[in-house]
């Protein structure tokens, strides 16, 4: 493989790729496959254990999503344009708390580099200000746009 | 040793804002005017501020300049891995550059961005400039990815600003999700050379495959090669994914359109360039196997692109379809450049000195099919009206009756697209073809360089019949339309810039080429390369 050695980055020194480092992913999997070939194995071998598998169809049950829309006739249905704004607005908060949270856990927790704070510390508050500045923005376009009325 | 204690590295990353100055104003200035189109529709005072912001970029780059220089030259190879943000000669130049040509396409859009849409225009143009200069300097996988995305997003509302019913939409829709397609290839491709390197850094990428290749070819840094080709080859529309070109410029407005055949695909020559390893850095050594296989895909998807948008543009009847067919062909020959460039990194003995690299025809080129091209637009769009629309190839008939003026800049900007001398087009051309020729016979590719020269210059020829018929529909012909005034002081004045500039590169190409020889050193930060 092209690599076998430490490489030193802006951040430090990445230890060498190693993809045995990755073996949670394949529990992962594992646990995966096993869970849906047990579900398959329980729902087939069902049938000749009643106890497991009582029969007691209705017509409710034997649809194929018991609390959710039928999803038998034309795929092409018109959503109104309101949802798609909805999603969108969603997006701009969603991302906001998704990038805030981590940040806040993060950036300044007990315990890290000390001279991380001193070099960083100012830079990075001043980098989240301009992002919630940007988002600020992004609202107030979505709001003077009037992507708040519900019409 | 604490990588917090070293002064270099915190330098070059507290450091990195003061790099990018000139994008974050645009940035800056695209954001008051999203802000400032919600309170006042007067269109004067967006175009003012917008040119004011490019001006303010313009002159905050040339006070930059010299620190920028010092600094870059200042560098090694083992502290550029410490900066996301480098600013290469090259950069530079081509910040410039795009600058310019923001400008020109802002000069463009004055008839299609009308007051109401003005504002969001203006500040989506000025992004995807500031995008474009960014993937220039960009030294990190996410900085590029982010300036490559700074380009896309932008041009999805731009193509859907302009309300132009049921075309425009299909044109919009369609380069949104292509172009989302594409950037997942990237993605992919980049994850595999960040899993490689175990860095995103594209100087540290570059090292430590470079010094890999030495070794053994890696299986792997071949496939990330292929992809990241495929995730450019998009926004370069090289042939097999060039397919959505014609459906989105015959959809889209115009100027939206001039900027799509221009932006991306500098950001995706030079996105590919530096992936390559081509832009800085010894050139004799590339992160990716040289002997054959780096040269041979970009030599196939040369010939085929050149050939392919040539020939598909000779069966088109729409005008928009076949600028489409020709920024095609032409993203073929200026594949050429990267090819040459690819060559001359085969480790061989007894290389003599070049005169063309590669890379430095390649921006010749970028700056010519540039001029040339954002000229044709710049004629439609002046032509362009709702009662006499300029669609097809008949609309053009006798243009040089009815409108003498704009028929003669027509003549230059196609002129210069075939590729006569005294153009643009034929210097760049002349060089691209040059270096190509020049390359060493002596790898693994043996004489295939030269065929690829002849395979570009039969394509020449072939490009010359459709824009030929164009200007015999022009001046052969009698006007099936009667004569209208046409209106539009800005698509016109870019069209007298485009066509001056097409002119003066042609006639003295030395006021351009000393400036991309200087900005694209054939080594940097190692020793000469030429041996013997």
């Amino acid at each position: 493989m092209a690599v076998a050695s430490p490489v030193l980055t802006p951040a430090g020194l990445e230890p060498a790729f190693d993809l045995s480092a990755y073996y949670p992913a394949l529990i992962y999997i594992g646990v995966i496959v096993g869970l849906a070939m047990a579900m398959l194995a329980a729902t087939h071998v069902g049938y000749f254990l009643p106890f497991l598998k009582p029969q007691r169809p209705t017509k409710v049950k034997q649809m194929p999503y018991e609390s959710g829309m039928d999803p038998i006739g034309s795929a092409r249905m018109q959503f109104d344009i309101k949802f798609y704004l909805i999603a969108i607005l969603f997006l701009v908060f969603d991302v906001e708390l998704l990038f805030l949270y981590p940040w806040a856990v993060i950036a300044y927790a007990p315990g890290g580099d000390p001279h991380w704070k001193n070099i960083f510390g100012t830079i990075v508050f001043i980098e989240i200000l301009v992002f919630l500045a940007t988002l600020a923005i992004a609202y107030l376009y979505a709001w003077r746009k009037g992507v708040f009325q519900w019409r | 040793m604490n990588p917090l204690l070293d002064g270099t590295r915190i330098e070059a990353l507290t450091g990195v804002f003061k790099l990018v100055v000139p994008e974050i104003a645009l940035v800056g200035v695209a954001c008051v005017l999203f802000v400032l189109g919600l309170f006042t529709s007067s269109r004067f005072l967006h175009t003012s501020l917008a040119v004011l912001g490019l001006a303010g970029a313009f002159a905050v780059a040339l006070v930059a300049q010299p620190w920028e220089t010092t600094l870059y030259d200042g560098l090694k190879a083992n502290t550029e891995a410490y900066y996301p943000i480098l600013p290469s000669a090259a950069a530079t130049l081509i910040r410039y550059l795009t600058l310019a040509a923001g400008l020109v396409l802002m000069l463009l859009s004055t008839k299609e961005a009308t007051r109401e849409i003005a504002a969001d225009y203006l500040a989506c143009l000025l992004i995807a400039v500031a995008g474009t200069s960014l993937v220039a300097r960009a030294n990190d996988l996410v900085t590029l990815y982010l300036a490559l995305e700074m380009i896309s997003v932008p041009t999805y509302v731009l193509l859907y600003l302009p309300h132009r019913g049921k075309p425009g939409q299909e044109a919009a829709v369609k380069y949104f999700v292509l172009s989302i397609l594409s950037s997942a290839v990237t993605l992919f491709g980049f994850s595999y050379l960040f899993g490689l390197t175990g860095s995103t850094n594209l100087s540290a990428i570059n090292a430590v495959l470079t010094a890999a290749n030495k070794e053994a070819i890696s299986p792997l840094a071949v496939l990330a090669m292929v992809l990241v080709v495929a995730g450019l080859g998009f926004r370069i529309t090289a042939v097999p994914f060039h397919y959505y070109a014609p459906d989105v410029y015959q959809g889209g407005p115009t100027a939206v359109v001039a900027q799509l055949s221009v932006l991306p695909k500098v950001a995706g020559f030079l996105a590919l360039a530096r992936l390559l390893g081509i832009v800085s850095g010894p050139l004799n050594d590339l992160p990716f196997p040289t002997s054959t296989q780096v040269p041979l895909l970009l030599w196939v998807l040369a010939a085929a692109t050149m050939t392919l948008g040539n020939v598909m543009a000779l069966m088109q009847d729409n005008l928009k379809r076949i600028l489409a067919y020709s920024g095609v062909a032409h993203a073929g020959y200026m594949l050429l450049g990267l090819v040459t460039a690819s060559a001359y990194a085969t480790p061989t003995e007894g290389l003599l000195p070049r005169y063309v690299s590669g890379f430095d025809g390649l921006i010749f080129y970028l700056v010519g099919y540039a001029l040339m091209t954002l000229g044709t637009f710049a004629i439609l769009a002046y032509l362009n009206s709702a009662d006499q629309p300029t669609e097809s190839v008949d609309d053009l008939a006798g243009l040089h009756q009815t409108n003498p003026f704009a028929a003669a800049m027509l003549f230059v900007a196609l002129l210069s697209l075939i590729g006569i001398p005294l153009t643009a087009g034929f210097t760049g051309k002349l060089f691209l073809f040059l270096g190509l020729y020049d390359s060493p016979t002596v790898t693994g590719m043996g004489n295939a360089y030269k065929t690829l020269t002849v395979i570009a210059a039969i394509n020449a020829a072939i490009g010359a019949v459709y824009y030929l018929r164009l200007l015999g529909v022009i001046y052969l012909r009698s006007p099936l339309r009667p004569a209208v005034r046409h209106r539009g002081k800005g698509p016109m004045l870019a069209a007298v810039l485009c066509t001056v500039g097409t002119l003066v590169v042609g006639i003295y190409p030395s006021i351009v080429w000393d400036l991309v020889k200087k900005a694209t050193p054939a080594t940097a930060h190692s020793p000469a390369l030429v041996a013997k």
